[in-house]
């Protein structure tokens, strides 16, 4: 348990993501619009490899013949079966109440100064390291 | 001659077959890097037709593979052996795949041009997948006829049975004529003299010159999808009430990616109206069903799952799944079934016979 260090904030842009094993686990970070999330990389339905599957949007329930596109980069479509989660809760679309994937906590703290006799300055927050907690 | 010359059989060398420990997928789909792979492999005036026909509508709106399937570079889904290995018979623990080829030759008005399709992709498994590719022997083939000329069908099973790693004959659902119809006869007494079982595989239902199994063209992929199973069930009952398994005694039909809990219900209507009407089918000597264990295997995907698993698992007892299903992946296909998760916990038996023995029975695998 506890926070583990994926990568530097400028190394995770909005749109990408990072995938990572943890203790035993494959976990995926994303940037979705300068929000950071963390989704288990195994889809619940049959054990894919849900985090490298596509970073999109979704249909919103709708009336018949109505079409209405919401969530762009804010949908994680499993790669095998298309199952659809929300990547910031990583509940499903389909059933968000009984069908999930284990989501976690990510924080960006600062980097610490690697030399501590070297007089260093925080640029800004992009220095930052990512870290998922589990 | 429009078909390719037949491969002289010294060309193939036949090992002998060791015994490969596992499980058995029945419904694997090898493809090409690029068609040039398989039109270099037709003769003219074929070779220059040939351009990776595939069916232009009812695609999946997404993906219709495994997005992890490909590999950049080499090719698209499952053209890389390499990571076929790793993803499917490594990772699964698979002894063999029976390789079945999506060549959709059974769509066109032509039967020359859909054998000499057919007959292309059947040298080009041989070339690859079957051999170099080969070499531990996990790999099988499954002859590709086009059912446009039941003859030139005939004359390309002729080519191939007995080869090394061919296991099978394989055709779409896609069709004009039931497949009970005596149109077929040809196919089957090839299949029937050679001991081959014939595996039909859905994909091309409607398309060109085939028909729908639904009362015209559905809207959605969804609904095409769904309604593919809706085609083997009529193809099932054609193949029982015409008598085919009376004719040909030792043929075997395979029906994969239907799925299989349909199965059940469709044979106790099916028995009923035998008793009533067995006068109209003489031919049929026996209870439909009994003709299902005997002669009718059912690939397991997409299997379907209720939200009980006692359920399906009641539905295996009707069938009984023991004797008539064998486990597929359809990898490397968007339902894709893995062999870890896509079943309810079976008895060491059940498991036993559905991922190994069943395959192992028919195909004749050590």
């Amino acid at each position: 348990m506890g926070a583990h260090a994926v990568c530097r904030l400028s190394e995770l842009p909005p749109g990408e993501r990072r995938i990572v094993d943890v203790e035993g686990r494959s976990i995926g970070v994303f940037n979705v619009a300068g929000e950071l999330y963390a989704l288990r990389n195994a889809c619940p339905h049959q054990g894919a490899p849900l985090c490298r599957g596509l970073v999109t949007g979704t249909m919103a329930d709708s009336r018949p013949g109505e079409f209405d596109w919401q969530r762009e980069g804010e949908i994680l479509r499993c790669p095998w079966h298309g199952w659809e989660f929300d990547l910031k809760s990583g509940r499903s679309v389909f059933n968000p109440h009984r069908t999930r994937v284990r989501s976690y906590q990510v924080t960006v703290e600062p980097a610490e100064d690697e030399d501590p006799r070297i007089e260093t300055y925080p640029l800004s927050v992009d220095d930052g390291i990512v870290l998922v907690h589990l | 001659m429009t078909i390719p010359q037949p491969i002289p059989a010294a060309k193939l060398a036949v090992k002998p077959a060791k015994a490969r420990v596992g499980i058995v997928d029945v419904d694997v789909h090898p493809g090409p890097a690029d068609p040039d792979e398989i039109r270099e492999r037709m003769q003219m005036p074929w070779r220059d037709r040939y351009r990776g026909d595939r069916r232009s509508f009812y695609r999946h709106p997404i993906h219709g593979t495994r997005q992890d399937s490909m590999t950049a570079g080499v090719g698209p889904e499952c053209s890389d052996p390499d990571l076929m290995r790793r993803q499917l018979i490594d990772e699964f623990g698979v002894a063999y795949a029976i390789l079945i080829m999506r060549t959709f030759c059974n769509i066109h008005p032509d039967p020359d041009f859909a054998a000499a399709v057919a007959s292309a992709f059947n040298v080009w498994l041989n070339d690859t997948w079957l051999s170099t590719h080969n070499q531990d022997g996990a790999f099988k083939g499954s002859i590709t006829i086009a059912q446009q000329d039941p003859l030139l069908a005939a004359a390309e099973i002729e080519r191939w049975a007995g080869q090394d790693h061919i296991v099978q004959v394989t055709m779409d659902s896609g069709a004009r004529f039931p497949f009970g119809s005596r149109y077929y006869h040809p196919i089957y007494e090839a299949c029937d003299r050679h001991g081959l079982p014939i595996s039909v595989h859905p994909g091309t239902e409607g398309m060109g010159i085939n028909h729908q199994p639904t009362p015209g063209w559905p809207t959605h992929y969804i609904e095409w999808h769904c309604g593919m199973s809706l085609a083997f069930q009529a193809h099932l009952i054609s193949l029982i009430t015409e008598g085919i398994f009376e004719r040909f005694p030792s043929l075997t039909v395979v029906f994969v990616e239907g799925g299989v809990a349909w199965l059940p219900a469709m044979l106790w209507r099916l028995d009923a109206y035998w008793k009533a009407l067995r006068i109209e089918v003489p031919w049929v000597r026996r209870k439909p069903s009994e003709y299902v264990l005997d002669h009718v295997r059912l690939g397991t995907q997409p299997l379907e799952r209720p939200d009980d698993d006692r359920q399906l698992l009641q539905m295996f007892d009707m069938m009984p799944a023991d004797r008539v299903l064998m486990f597929s992946s359809d990898y490397p296909h968007w339902d894709f079934d893995s062999p870890d998760r896509a079943f309810p916990k079976l008895s060491p038996d059940t498991r036993e016979a559905i991922f190994s023995g069943n395959a192992r029975a028919l195909y004749g695998l050590a």
